[in-house]
């Protein structure tokens, strides 16, 4: 029997009656089609709850898209503000501007070095009045950024600002309420009377 | 039928070929689209559906000094474009209410004057000017879409200009540069251009730690709002944020300097000061101050010449402030104590045919090295170097550090110039280099000198950047290892002299601080005009440091050219008033013993 006249007629009933007695038709034949719609319609339901699930979940990455886009405006707007505060707080913070309020005010720098020693009380160095020192330091180290704000005794409007500079209210007490000078806080190295 | 049949193998043939060469070109075309030519049709896609690429700035990093204080940091400009056609076209309408009936609301249109009015009045120009703007434009090109109406406007502006909602208004970010102290170390900071471009000063000399490098992304939006749809983002490019530079300065000891120095510097009419004070045992500098000061929000408002930092970049001829070097070098080699003798003459001739004065005249007069310190005899000074040889001498001027830039590296910085060699030198200038003249040193070599005889002998790299703090927290810091220069014995005899510099020199009077021991020395200058002469005017000096008995700090001060008083009494009062702000400032406990009395004569 050769090959060749199979090929050119195949026909199923005579190719059967080639098979071997041996071989069986598989016996759980008839029972599998149950099986098979079960499957179908897990498959298929799960392919559809797959998609539904997808869907919804587009739909919520979608919703948030537009929560992410408001918070990164609010976001901006919120820097942006920070950095104005930022821009303001370093003007008034600069020491150009701590110096010529100070000196608005009527203080002036006392560069001689003195100090008290707290655990006995003894002064090291030479105390010296402050001598003038510098009038208007705004010229000499300029800082554009703080042009126009206005120093603290121009903000206070209908107080008036100590006249003269240069130390000519050290020696006239200011006209303030008197008021008791708070005692000093108490430190570790302060001198302490011995009880017992 | 029939026929095909009979040759079913032709037919399968056929088939299979028709399959192989179809699927083949659909492989053939799968490559070509998905790897031949698959960027570009990415490329071509994604300009279709996404943005054009977006920068993301990366921010240039802030410069802070050794406490924190930001003395540069970036912020967020905006530059304010119209466009002309579109502004003389379109027409605003805008809700107002209804004078008929208070209640609602009509349609008003706004007139192109009134518009340009309010976005004048914001950028700070007339509704004029703005108008200007616009007719000028179409003037050149009746079709320009495009004109600058403001550059590098704040925030605030930005804000009000957005409320407005003018449609032919747009508003560009621009990153910028802002120095919050102004002038406060802006011979140190420098500046930066309109273009973020590192002009001068560390900006420039630590670009590479400042610089922040921008990105670049695209995303797909949304049609309708402009929402970035999901996942679609591409990144182009990381930004990358600059790193922190943080200085050896402290800001409000920077501040004071400058401050002491300027108003000198007016007082006197000098031409420019320069004030250094370092730490006597870390060689780091705590203030640099130049004046004039530029102030780096606003360069052009400085002189050009005055825009930088002449303590590192102006070399000159220091003068008398040297012979504390010469001294400490012949103590070294144990040529000379403080209480070595020699006899100077007011003119000297020396053995080579060089030629010198003293600037005061005097007999004959017996000086101990002390002695020649203390009148800042010029001829003392000599006899006692002549002791020593050139090479000698050379050699520890180079281990002072000086005639090479300093560990710094400042831009610019110049390195001073010892006249070449000892081989170099003519018979004057070997006997001039032992006083300060005919050589040039940078202010910030001497300060350093100065540092190392304070230091029991140890110089220290001058350091000015404390570290760099890149985006990811790491931290770099210059390498710090001191040199011996002379001996400890060496350092505290040239200490004792110099303190008797400033007990019974001409100026004891005038830069006293009380309750502490200090030594310093003047200096008053001849400067090379440059031609192989001298100027008229001096360079006055005085450098130092405190306390003596336990050096903390060195303070050195030049004054160039003061005309109405040309002698180191012009600088006395500045190193008097900085060095008692630094020992105030860092509560340094007054000296205990007086200082030792060495005697000037025998």
């Amino acid at each position: 029997m050769s090959a060749l006249p199979a090929q050119s007629a195949p026909s199923p009933i005579r190719r059967r009656a080639w098979i071997p007695e041996i071989l069986r038709p598989a016996p759980d034949r008839a029972a599998r089609p149950k099986p098979r719609l079960a499957y179908a319609i897990i498959a298929v339901g799960g392919v559809l709850a797959i998609a539904l699930a997808q869907l919804m979940l587009s739909i919520a990455v979608t919703q948030g898209a537009y929560e992410i886009d408001g918070y990164e405006l609010s976001q901006a707007k919120l820097s942006r503000q920070q950095q104005t505060l930022a821009e303001d707080l370093d003007r008034v913070q600069s020491p150009q501007y701590l110096a010529q309020n100070a000196e608005a005010l009527g203080m002036v720098p006392n560069t001689n070095p003195v100090f008290l020693r707290l655990s006995d009380g003894a002064v090291l160095g030479q105390p010296a009045a402050a001598s003038g020192g510098a009038g208007a330091s705004g010229a000499l180290v300029p800082n554009v950024l703080i042009s126009g704000v206005p120093l603290v005794t121009e903000q206070q409007a209908g107080e008036t600002a100590p006249v003269g500079g240069q130390g000519a209210g050290l020696g006239d007490p200011v006209a303030d309420p008197p008021v008791a000078p708070a005692p000093p806080a108490a430190g570790d190295s302060l001198p302490t009377p011995t009880t017992h | 039928m029939n026929r095909i049949s009979r040759h079913p193998m032709r037919r399968i043939l056929a088939a299979g070929i028709v399959l192989v060469l179809l699927v083949g070109l659909f492989v053939a075309r799968l490559i070509d689209i998905q790897v031949v030519r698959a960027s570009a049709l990415n490329e071509q896609a994604e300009e279709v559906r996404s943005t054009a690429p977006i920068t993301v700035f990366g921010a240039r990093g802030d410069i802070v000094d050794r406490n924190g204080t930001v003395l540069a940091d970036s912020v967020m400009r905006y530059d304010v474009a119209l466009s002309p056609k579109n502004a003389q076209k379109s027409k605003i309408m805008r809700e107002e209410p209804d004078p008929a009936d208070p209640s609602k609301t009509k349609q008003v249109e706004v007139p192109l004057e009134q518009t340009a009015a309010e976005l004048g009045a914001i950028v700070g120009l007339t509704g004029d000017q703005v108008l200007g703007i616009i007719a000028s434009e179409l003037a050149d090109d009746p079709d320009s879409d495009f004109a600058y109406v403001a550059k590098l406007v704040d925030v605030d502006t930005y804000e009000k200009l957005s409320a407005l909602d003018i449609p032919w208004v747009v508003s560009y970010p621009h990153p910028s540069r802002r120095y919050p102290n102004g002038a406060v170390a802006g011979n140190l900071l420098g500046f930066v251009g309109t273009d973020g471009d590192a002009l001068a000063g560390l900006e420039l000399g630590q670009d590479a730690c400042l610089a922040g490098e921008d990105g670049e992304v695209t995303f797909i939006p949304s049609l309708q709002d402009w929402v970035e749809i999901p996942g679609t983002e591409v990144v182009h490019k990381e930004a990358k944020n600059g790193g922190t530079l943080q200085l050896t300065i402290d800001s409000d000891l920077q501040w004071e300097v400058q401050r002491i120095a300027e108003a000198q510097r007016l007082a006197v009419g000098a031409q420019w000061a320069t004030v250094t004070v370092m730490e006597a045992k870390t060689g780091k500098l705590l203030a640099v101050a130049d004046v004039p000061t530029v102030d780096p929000n606003n360069p052009s408002g400085t002189d050009d010449a005055d825009r930088g930092s002449r303590t590192f970049t102006a070399p000159f001829e220091p003068g008398s402030t040297f012979k504390a070097i010469t001294a400490a070098s012949l103590e070294d080699v144990g040529i000379a104590n403080p209480l070595s003798q020699v006899v100077a003459p007011y003119s000297y001739d020396a053995p080579n045919g060089a030629n010198f004065r003293d600037s005061f005249y005097h007999d004959d007069t017996p000086y101990t090295l002390t002695g020649a310190l203390i009148d800042s005899s010029n001829t003392a000074t000599a006899k006692f170097g002549e002791q020593m040889s050139d090479q000698a001498r050379f050699e520890y001027m180079q281990k002072f550090g000086f005639g090479r830039v300093s560990e710094v590296g400042f831009p610019g910085e110049e390195s001073g110039d010892l006249h070449g060699g000892p081989e170099e030198w003519d018979n004057q200038t070997k006997y001039t280099t032992m006083f300060g003249q005919g050589l040039t040193t940078t202010a910030v070599q001497i300060a350093s000198a100065y540092q190392a005889i304070a230091n029991d002998g140890v110089r220290m790299p001058v350091q000015l950047v404390e570290g760099c703090t890149d985006a990811a927290g790491e931290t770099t810091s210059p390498e710090v290892k001191g040199t011996r220069v002379i001996s400890e014995q060496a350092s505290r005899e040239t200490s004792e002299m110099l303190e008797n510099v400033y007990t019974q020199g001409w100026l004891a009077d005038q830069w006293n601080i009380p309750g502490y021991r200090v030594a310093a020395k003047t200096g008053t200058a001849q400067v090379a005009d440059g031609n192989g002469g001298y100027l008229t005017g001096y360079l006055v000096s005085v450098s130092g440091y405190a306390p003596a008995d336990d050096p903390e700090f060195v303070v050195s001060v030049s004054i160039m050219d003061p005309v109405k008083m040309n002698s180191s009494a012009a600088s006395a009062p500045v190193f008097q008033q900085v060095m008692s702000q630094v020992l105030k400032k860092y509560r340094t406990i007054p000296s205990g013993a007086p200082a030792p009395d060495l005697p000037a004569t025998w």
